[in-house]
């Protein structure tokens, strides 16, 4: 396990006795990437409350997008094994859900249970790359973007508008379907874009069944959504400033925080990988990354400290994107390595021998 | 008139939920500089942030403002709040009355949940003023927004009641509106988003949604209504319903029951 204190070499206690010393002399700080493993994120999340500090996960854009639209209006889901085993009709948003191979795999069978049982597949995309790698009926959206697309739609199924147009076309395949599923993704399609697909199926179960499939982002978001959730009955964005979990999305987003001077240090969880914000060498950081990672090098941040990666050199409790659930990964090599949720409870037990003021 | 003057530029977040004028008028200015504002661990109290001189009066003036004061009159049910400088987020936020002025600019979600009374400012405006703040059913809610400068983008986003009057707003002004009137000198693109009552009022406007159908221009009886109740407003913007008006109807992908008006010149 590596780790770095202002570029130099140093070892893990050296680092994070320097890394207790930042946080217990900061008056707002904040943690932000949080895309870990569950008892890393908790750590995290035990340490916020003790010390004040406010947190921003990396997913936090999709995770909005999908939150800002169920707490406003609900939501219609299904899972992606009831997709592959029920979903005559298969509707794709967007590009991001092709890079992945969920798309394929939908393509290439049949559904097996249901009122479609045994008969073909139809996939449908809007606003897709157009790439050709898997069987499907491609709708163009031109110079609109796809949360336009998907209101133009709607008004075709609601009959608002009618004529010769794709959308009407792609309309009447929709209504017709039996059991159908819309795939996309929220970070891609934004908030008015998930609420607008979310009335466009509440529109189509007037005629059949209809869901959604939102994919998860890839930055651990749905893992600290329930984690978040229990720890503190809200969101991921909150700050523990007052003594108690206040939940504020504009006041808690980190990039906000640190562009406004109101962030006086930082500390960035990426055990897993993550895209590292371009914030984080303008206030004294921390950044607990995962060993052999781009960003294990001492110039990431002020304090650097290297940890096991959950699934690698590291067993821990990850999202499961297929399943929809947390699950335990062990780790694959032999030789264990320390956990970023050890980490961070070290911090937090020097913080408390110093007394600091929580 | 009882004064708060900001002693310097907070160095945290400071939340004024609480102070306003009635609440102030039962209060030593002993008491009241005890209140709790800070929004960190170091326990800010309203006497560190401001100077305080009470009379009991009805009427509040902070003097010196920053975009560090958050909820700068929410929940003001009377009497009126004047602030000599900028505010931070939810100006007014569930405001039910009295009067609220801000001299300089204020940060997003102002006047969110307002319910009654009237809140003026006199800069620019953040993003979503007027409209909803997270998992909130509805932004503006009955009161009237006044925004003489720029307002951002989602300006009264999921609005259901009142009236919001704008020189200039950005991008998606009145989206997911559930009712209310906005009234504005130009909007940028795609007003209306997901709309499903309400009505929406621009000079001259950026690019309109393909869910938006043009339904003429009627010479509608509600407009000249419309326009007297403004003239006691501002004049400029009633001015603007004077001529003739084309008229859209939109959201078609919701209710559709909105409509838009733009100058048919």
């Amino acid at each position: 396990m590596a780790a770095w204190v202002k570029g130099d070499a140093a070892d893990t206690d050296a680092a994070v006795a320097a890394a207790a010393a930042l946080l217990s002399a900061a008056r707002t700080p904040v943690f932000a990437g949080l895309c870990a493993d569950v008892a890393a994120v908790r750590a995290a999340y035990r340490l916020a409350d003790r010390i004040g500090a406010s947190l921003d996960p990396a997913a936090g854009p999709g995770l909005y997008a999908e939150l800002g639209s169920l707490s406003s209006g609900g939501a219609l889901t299904t899972t992606a094994p009831e997709t592959l085993g029920r979903a005559d009709t298969v509707l794709v948003v967007g590009s991001r859900p092709w890079d992945g191979d969920l798309v394929s795999e939908i393509a290439d069978s049949k559904p097996v249970r249901g009122l479609s049982a045994g008969e073909e597949r139809v996939v449908l995309s809007l606003g897709g790359p157009r790439n050709g790698t898997s069987r499907h009926v491609a709708y163009g959206i031109g110079n609109a973007g796809l949360d336009v697309a998907i209101g133009h739609l709607r008004a075709f199924v609601r009959g608002h508008l009618a004529g010769e147009e794709a959308y009407g076309d792609l309309a009447t395949r929709l209504a017709a379907a039996k059991f159908g599923v819309v795939i996309y993704d929220a970070g891609e399609i934004g908030e008015a874009g998930t609420e607008m697909l979310q009335g466009l199926l509440k529109d189509l179960n007037e005629k059949t069944r209809f869901f959604a499939l939102g994919l998860a982002d890839p930055f651990q978001g749905r893992a600290v959504m329930q984690l978040a959730s229990w720890t503190t009955g809200q969101a991921p964005r909150v700050g523990f400033g007052r003594h108690l979990p206040e939940h504020d999305p504009w006041r808690f987003d980190s990039a906000r925080l640190v562009a406004e001077g109101e962030a006086d240090a930082a500390l960035w969880l990426a055990s897993l990988p993550a895209p590292r914000p371009d914030w984080l060498t303008q206030l004294p950081s921390i950044a607990i990354v995962g060993e052999d990672s781009p960003e294990a090098r001492p110039d990431t941040a002020e304090i650097v400290i290297t940890v096991g990666v959950p699934g690698s050199s590291a067993g821990g409790a990850v999202w499961n994107d297929r399943r929809g659930v947390i699950g335990y990964v062990p780790a694959t090599s032999g030789t264990v390595a320390a956990t970023a949720a050890g980490v961070i409870a070290e911090i937090s037990k020097k913080i408390a021998e110093k007394g600091a003021s929580c | 008139m009882s004064t708060l003057k900001l002693r310097s530029e907070p160095p945290e977040r400071i939340d004024l939920l609480n102070i306003n004028p009635l609440a102030l008028s039962k209060m030593s200015e002993a008491d009241a500089a005890r209140i709790p504002v800070g929004t960190s661990r170091r326990g800010l109290t309203l006497g560190d942030v401001f100077s305080i001189a009470l009379d009991g009066s009805d009427s509040l003036v902070i003097e010196g403002g920053s975009g560090r004061l958050d909820r700068v009159g929410a929940s003001l049910s009377q009497g009126t709040v004047r602030v000599e400088g900028d505010v931070g987020q939810r100006l007014g936020a569930g405001m039910a009355g009295g009067s609220l002025i801000v001299t300089g600019s204020a940060g997003p979600f102002a006047a969110s949940g307002a319910t009654g009374g009237t809140i003026t400012i006199e800069g620019d405006a953040g993003d979503h003023a007027g409209g909803a703040v997270y998992a909130a059913k509805a932004g503006l809610d009955g009161a009237t927004l006044i925004i003489h400068g720029t307002a951002g983008d989602g300006l009264g986003d999921r609005m259901r009641r009142g009236i919001i009057l704008v020189d200039k707003a950005g991008a998606r002004a009145g989206s997911r509106m559930i009712a209310g009137t906005i009234v504005a000198g130009s909007l940028g693109a795609e007003p209306g988003y997901g709309m499903r009552r309400g009505t929406i009022v621009a000079g001259s406007h950026g690019a309109l949604l393909p869910t938006f159908v043009e339904t003429g221009t009627p010479d509608l009886v509600f407009l000249r209504l419309l326009a007297r109740s403004l003239a006691g407003l501002r004049t400029k913007h009633a001015d603007l319903l004077k001529g003739c008006m084309r008229r859209y109807s939109g959201d078609l992908a919701t209710l559709g029951k909105g409509e838009f008006f733009t100058p048919a010149g």
